[in-house]
């Protein structure tokens, strides 16, 4: 939580005296209207499966913010593993906590975030402009609520050695393709492992886009009418069934977030929908895995699209903030390109920028199997596309609603009827 | 008198003696039985009203409002029940946590009963076995949890390795990957970790039974089963009884277990009213129909309340 304590001086002479002690211009992220000096500024963040990401802002960018300005940056890192979303319901709830944060799950609690549209459009400005997808999500009712970060990349994860013994030598185009070659490698004991479990990402970034690459989306565009009721969702759910029958490991529908991870990095499975932190794990603990783990873009559906669904980072004022404006300046801090590009470099690009600046930028050529992440960015969809992405959405999301029609048809309830049902309980949600 | 009693001092012995009638009235006003007990009673009243009483009015308060996370909340009457009640997930959940419940706590009941049979018997080692059985009871569930997901992992995990080493098997089962079994795995684990307290008050109980009886019942004729049925389990009863009753009360509130080791899946297999209450307030936000499912879970509470109230006022 920002500390501030009285001082007659502003921010702005107070910058003014701090970088002329330190040597560091005070930059154009310094308010005209502050009024106190603050003390401290509380930023949460969910801890990244790149740890250098975070050493990077603990070490270099927090300690020069303190320098620049005086003000202590106390960077609050949240476990991974679903737990963020609750601490931040428990602090918006409660009015007390983070500054800033990244707000995962933001439909939740727009309400109680300042509006940032300042930031994000200049950001855009200086930085080749946003990503349309991601304006979905940031922008509420004209206004940006939140500044997005990047993007957590899913795809194909997948063994390229296991691959190249059944003949497929490259990653398959379309989903027939995909089952095909899912079928020998199962015959071969290297079943995929396809996550539809109680889980918060690994699940959704292949599901969401195999319905959509058939054609369908869950609601209409206004977000007004069920869109899920019809024939080829239908054809989607046989062929989940056909992929996990004839191509999967059997426990992988129960399976949650890092189920697939520890599965792919006991050679359990040959493939798995995930984030590259699969690579990431075998090139420090199983080097000889390393070399052989490849990525590949989600299939082609029948309509001949492929889709991938976007994991999005954005970060978020909170207005119960003792002094919104010191977060907000040190927002625009953060995201000045001076200090914004070596932090996303030294995470390797697990975030990926979803600013236009960056879609030839050389921090994607450091290793050749990242840069397909960057083809997510093009392809990318939020899981409400082409709906709001709105607490309607969310509920459906955290009932798991979509994924379980697909596992209900697995596990014997025909295809129909998990269809209904699914229908029936989303039609409830929206009202 | 002598000249001593009589100097200054004696002034200085003789108001400690005033104050002592004083504290003697404050200390005779306290020691009265209705004074006394309510001193004593006050602070963990305080203690239950502010961190178990004020979060239970508050979910009460919230279950009969329509609250979304950083939004006013809307008095809707029974609105959220009746959306509960049309709302099939939440019965699933409801019979998830009935079979749950009921399975572990037949489980955990029988186990206990034999765990403790056996720990009352003289064998070497017999404190170090019974501090171990107490581990399950002791390891934080979160962290045992995640040791059962390595355990019932299908192709490395503990249980498909013996079974494929010991030639049971080619293959193991998929412990979490099916509604049943992930059923059965989710008791499974439960049971493991409710076991002691069960083994631990069970052996309490059969050590406060006297060995007369057991004498008595030898000599007109009972053998080992017949002991056990007719002295054994009656002197065993009450203590069976209370802590079957606390059991399934946690039990039936378990969150931890499921949450970690299925997050409720897979297709709702095992989401409990816990879990489901959880996921819906913290997941989807809306807290009022998280309280509402939270607060069904109340008269059954209040009935398992009830009923110990009853049995430990007729003992």
């Amino acid at each position: 939580m920002a500390q501030t304590t009285e001082s007659k001086a502003t921010r702005r002479d107070f910058l003014k005296l701090a970088a002329g002690a330190t040597g560091v211009a005070a930059g154009p992220w310094v308010s005209r209207h502050a009024q106190a000096k603050p003390v401290q500024i509380t930023f949460a963040r969910e801890s990244s499966y790149v740890k250098n990401f975070d050493v990077h802002f603990q070490n270099v960018m927090a300690p020069a913010y303190e320098k620049a300005t005086g003000i202590k940056i106390e960077y609050q890192i949240q476990a991974a593993g679903g737990s963020a979303v609750p601490q931040l319901v428990a602090m918006v709830e409660n009015k007390n906590g983070a500054d800033l944060a990244w707000v995962q799950q933001e439909w939740l609690y727009r309400d109680a975030l300042v509006d940032v549209s300042d930031i994000a459009e200049e950001v855009g400005k200086q930085q080749g402009g946003w990503y349309d997808e991601i304006k979905r999500l940031s922008v509420d009712k004209g206004k940006w609520k939140s500044v997005p970060n990047g993007n957590i990349g899913q795809l194909m994860n997948y063994r390229r050695d296991w691959f190249d013994e059944v003949g497929v030598k490259t990653f398959p185009e379309t989903w027939d393709e995909f089952l095909e070659a899912g079928i020998k490698l199962k015959a071969k004991g290297h079943p995929f492992g396809m996550s539809m479990g109680h889980g918060f990402a690994d699940n959704y970034s292949w599901l969401y886009p195999l319905l959509w690459s058939y054609g369908v989306t869950v609601m209409d565009k206004d977000g007004k009418k069920v869109a899920l009721d019809s024939s080829e969702t239908a054809k989607a759910v046989e062929y989940v069934k056909r992929l996990y029958k004839e191509a999967c490991i059997e426990d992988c529908i129960g399976w949650l977030d890092p189920h697939n991870n520890k599965a792919f990095l006991t050679s359990q499975i040959s493939c798995t929908n995930n984030a590259y932190s699969i690579m990431v794990s075998a090139k420090r603990d199983l080097p000889e895995m390393g070399k052989v783990i490849e990525h590949g873009l989600n299939p082609k559906g029948p309509t001949g699209q492929r889709y991938h669904a976007l994991v999005p980072v954005t970060h978020g004022v909170f207005a119960y903030s003792k002094d919104p404006q010191a977060a907000k300046d040190f927002l625009r801090w953060m995201m000045d390109p001076k200090q914004y590009r070596p932090w996303i470099a030294s995470g390797d690009m697990y975030f990926a920028p979803y600013l236009h600046a960056f879609d030839k930028a050389p921090e994607w050529d450091i290793e050749p199997r990242v840069k397909p992440f960057q083809k997510v960015l093009e392809t990318g969809k939020l899981t409400s596309w082409p709906a709001p992405a709105n607490r309607q959405h969310g509920e459906v999301i955290n009932r798991w609603i979509v994924i379980d029609m697909f596992t209900k048809a697995i596990t014997g309830t025909p295809t129909k009827t998990a269809i209904a049902e699914a229908v029936a309980q989303i039609k409830t949600i929206y009202g | 008198m002598s000249k001593i009693l009589e100097a200054p001092g004696a002034g200085a012995l003789a108001a400690p003696a005033h104050r002592h009638v004083r504290f003697g009235r404050l200390g005779a006003f306290v020691e009265r039985q209705s004074v006394y007990s309510w001193l004593m009673i006050t602070p963990p009243v305080l203690f239950l009203l502010t961190f178990l009483g004020y979060p239970f009015i508050y979910g009460v308060y919230l279950s009969f409002f329509q609250k979304e996370v950083a939004r006013n909340a809307s008095f809707v009457g029974f609105g959220n029940f009746v959306k509960l009640y049309n709302d099939p997930i939440f019965w699933q959940a409801v019979r998830n946590t009935i079979i749950f419940t009921g399975a572990a706590t037949i489980f955990k009941a029988c186990g206990g009963l034999a765990m403790a049979l056996v720990m009352n018997q003289s064998f070497k080692l017999k404190s170090f076995a019974r501090a171990m059985l107490l581990l399950p009871f002791i390891v934080p569930t979160v962290l045992s949890t995640v040791a059962w997901q390595w355990i019932l992992d299908p192709g490395m995990g503990l249980f498909n390795r013996l079974l494929v080493v010991s030639g049971l098997a080619t293959t193991g089962p998929s412990w979490l990957g099916t509604p049943t079994m992930a059923m059965i795995s989710v008791i499974m684990v439960n049971t493991w970790r409710g076991l002691p307290f069960f083994g631990i008050s069970i052996l309490a109980g059969l050590q406060t039974i006297p060995a007369d009886l057991h004498e008595s019942a030898t000599i007109d004729g009972a053998g080992t089963w017949g002991r056990f049925w007719y002295v054994t389990l009656p002197s065993l009863m009450p203590v069976i009884l209370i802590v079957t009753v606390f059991s399934i009360v946690i039990t039936f509130f378990d969150f931890q277990l499921v949450y970690v080791l299925t997050g409720g899946g897979p297709a709702n297999s095992t989401h409990l009213m816990a879990t489901y209450a959880y996921s819906l307030s913290m997941g989807a936000g809306q807290m009022g129909l998280g309280s509402a499912v939270a607060l069904s879970m109340v008269p059954v509470l209040g009935l398992l309340l009830v009923a110990l109230t009853l049995f430990v006022r007729k003992d």
